[in-house]
């Protein structure tokens, strides 16, 4: 499974945008995605992926950009 | 029973003035030092000779500080307008404008000028708090239906409307948190997450500063980051649980939050939007000892009215769980569009009166007169709350009668939205509307937009620009949609007007 595509499909369901032409802005700085939003991504990439972020390791500092949520999922798949 | 909340709060001081009423991420307070701030605040409000009775706007976020001046403030005989540090400058100048306060108070540096409003500074505030202690005799303070506090609620038309509650309805509410209907914990340790500006703070603040306890904060700086969260939580040792069944949400994701790591945690009150079945459920299973109450209730009748604990059985009998009992000082009937009673078990709208029913909105005649109405010679507050009362006495929520809804907690009239998206440079025309997850919640607030001509190269960059102006303007952040939608055109009604009921059936199809 492509997980970049994947995540990118996610992001889209969340935020109505395509983000994939600003994957190194920050999606927290630009109102796209709030905590609320973090919570749906946390799920979605449960249920699609299969992977388990623990939510307790969610540093935002580390998940705020399209390229850094797509590192961070590939280094835990 | 409390009589007064001034005296109620003041005598923790004098009895024991080292007890503990604030916690703020380790930071704390005594109730001795609550009284000598607020004591000298009020001192000096005093001697600035504002107009009797005439409100003060309070700025600031989590912090024992903001208590202590809510508490200066009353006792010099006016009202607090609290808001928090998250509001965008426009709507605290709108606020000012519609409040017409004496003064306002920047806990925190205020962000903007407030016209003619004299402001007491955060430099201010620390002179008059650090200075020598006061003999302050409270002989003038709010009381009766004086109003203690008044919130500013989303309005339709661009203008928040300032629910005025006395402190006769502050009393109401409190006795009733206080009686054996929640069982609270004596002196007990509580969570205070929602900002002071968000009327659900009441629930954790006044019960448990009137009742010798410690408010625990736990600021939205700490609430956005998950990570942090929950390094926090665990060094709280909470007794009591307050927050939005959204915020709890995101805590049942942590797998410790369980009785095993949290085993002082014994009680959860819950407000501010529906709990759902699942968060309940999930929440029992993780503390199964704990106590669990849903509670209902409109601002404008003082945080909340009814209260059920949602217990094994409830939770069996129950697939959509009942807001609850009506409290006991308090009446509530379900009618027809005729105002007519219906029939236990037939839905209609709520109507509540009572001695925690406001006398109304801020300067603003026109709407008080159409929400509170008086039905066979009493005023009654219309809720524009769909419900059913069932024969045991149990109120079920169905939803509204209008176009407001909750989003995360947060009361949002879609007018209002929409008025302000109609305003905002890039949009022709933009209606938001609600996105409803599969228990009923709004889960998203989507806008659909007929865009002004642009050079934007991609719709992301346009949504962009739009959010940066709606931040920068009137609007909360929490009323800013989540997403936008772009259209050449949007559906109509035959009437002319924007079909939203097609949009919302669209969304949620």
């Amino acid at each position: 499974m492509d997980i970049k595509a994947t995540v990118l499909d996610i992001l889209n369901d969340l935020t109505g945008s395509d983000v994939s032409g600003a994957m190194d802005d920050n999606l927290f700085d630009s109102g796209i995605m709030d905590s609320m939003a973090s919570v749906q991504l946390l799920l979605s990439l449960q249920s699609e992926l299969g992977v388990n972020v623990p939510v307790s390791e969610f540093e935002r500092s580390e998940w705020d950009t399209p390229n850094k949520i797509i590192a961070k999922v590939e280094s835990l798949a | 029973m409390i009589e007064n909340m001034i005296t109620a709060i003041d005598q923790f001081a004098t009895s024991e003035p080292d007890r503990i009423a604030y916690d703020d991420l380790g930071r704390t307070n005594t109730y001795g030092e609550l009284k000598q701030r607020s004591d000298a605040l009020a001192a000096h409000l005093d001697a600035m000779q504002l107009p009797a009775h005439a409100p003060i706007l309070v700025y600031g976020g989590q912090t024992f500080d903001m208590m202590a001046t809510f508490l200066g403030v009353v006792k010099s005989g006016h009202a607090y307008v609290p808001i928090d540090t998250h509001s965008p400058l426009e709507r605290i100048t709108t606020i000012n404008e519609i409040a017409q306060p004496a003064a306002a108070i920047a806990v925190s540096a205020l962000p903007t000028t407030l016209a003619e409003t004299p402001v007491l500074t955060a430099e201010n505030l620390r002179t008059i708090f650090d200075g020598p202690a006061v003999d302050y005799q409270v002989d003038h303070a709010v009381s009766g239906d004086d109003n203690y506090y008044i919130i500013f609620t989303s309005g339709t038309t661009g203008k928040p409307k300032g629910v005025q509650i006395s402190h006769k309805n502050l009393l109401s509410y409190v006795n009733w948190m206080l009686s054996d209907d929640f069982a609270l914990p004596a002196q007990p340790r509580a969570l205070s997450q929602a900002p002071y500006s968000f009327d659900l703070s009441v629930m954790d603040w006044a019960p448990t500063l009137a009742s010798g306890g410690t408010l625990v904060a736990l600021p939205k700086t700490v609430t956005d980051n998950f990570k942090q969260l929950f390094e926090t939580l665990p060094d709280m040792d909470l007794d009591v649980w307050v927050s939005t069944p959204s915020f709890m949400d995101i805590c049942l994701l942590e797998p410790t939050f369980d009785a095993a790591h949290y085993p002082r945690l014994s009680r959860f009150l819950f407000c501010g939007e529906e709990l759902t079945h699942a968060t309940a459920q999930a929440l029992h299973d993780r503390f199964p000892a704990a106590r669990i109450f849903n509670t209902y209730g409109p601002t404008e009748t003082t945080v909340a009215v009814t209260q059920v604990e949602i217990t094994t059985e409830i939770l069996a009998d129950y697939p959509r769980l009942p807001i609850g009992y009506v409290k006991a000082d308090t009446a509530i009937s379900v009618v027809d569009d005729q105002l007519n009673p219906v029939p236990a078990g037939t839905e209609g709208e709520i109507l509540i009166s009572g001695p925690s029913m406001s006398k109304g909105y801020l300067n603003n005649p026109d709407k008080t007169a159409k929400a509170f109405i008086t039905v066979d010679g009493q005023t009654v507050y219309r809720s524009g709350d769909l419900g059913v009362q069932l024969a045991n006495g149990l109120i079920m929520y169905r939803g509204r009668t209008d176009f407001q809804i909750k989003l995360h907690g947060y009361r949002i009239e879609l007018e209002e939205v929409n008025h302000y998206l109609s305003q905002e440079d890039h949009i022709q025309v933009g209606v938001a509307v609600p996105r409803y997850d599969r228990n009923h919640k709004v889960s998203q607030l989507i806008a659909w937009v007929v865009p002004s001509e642009h050079d934007f190269a991609s719709e992301l960059d346009l949504t962009k620009a739009i959010k940066d102006n709606l931040q920068g303007g009137d609007m909360m952040e929490y009323m800013i949609p989540q997403r936008f939608v772009y259209k050449d055109s949007l559906p109509m009604t035959p009437n002319g007007k924007v079909d939203i009921k097609s949009i919302i059936a669209e969304v949620n199809q």
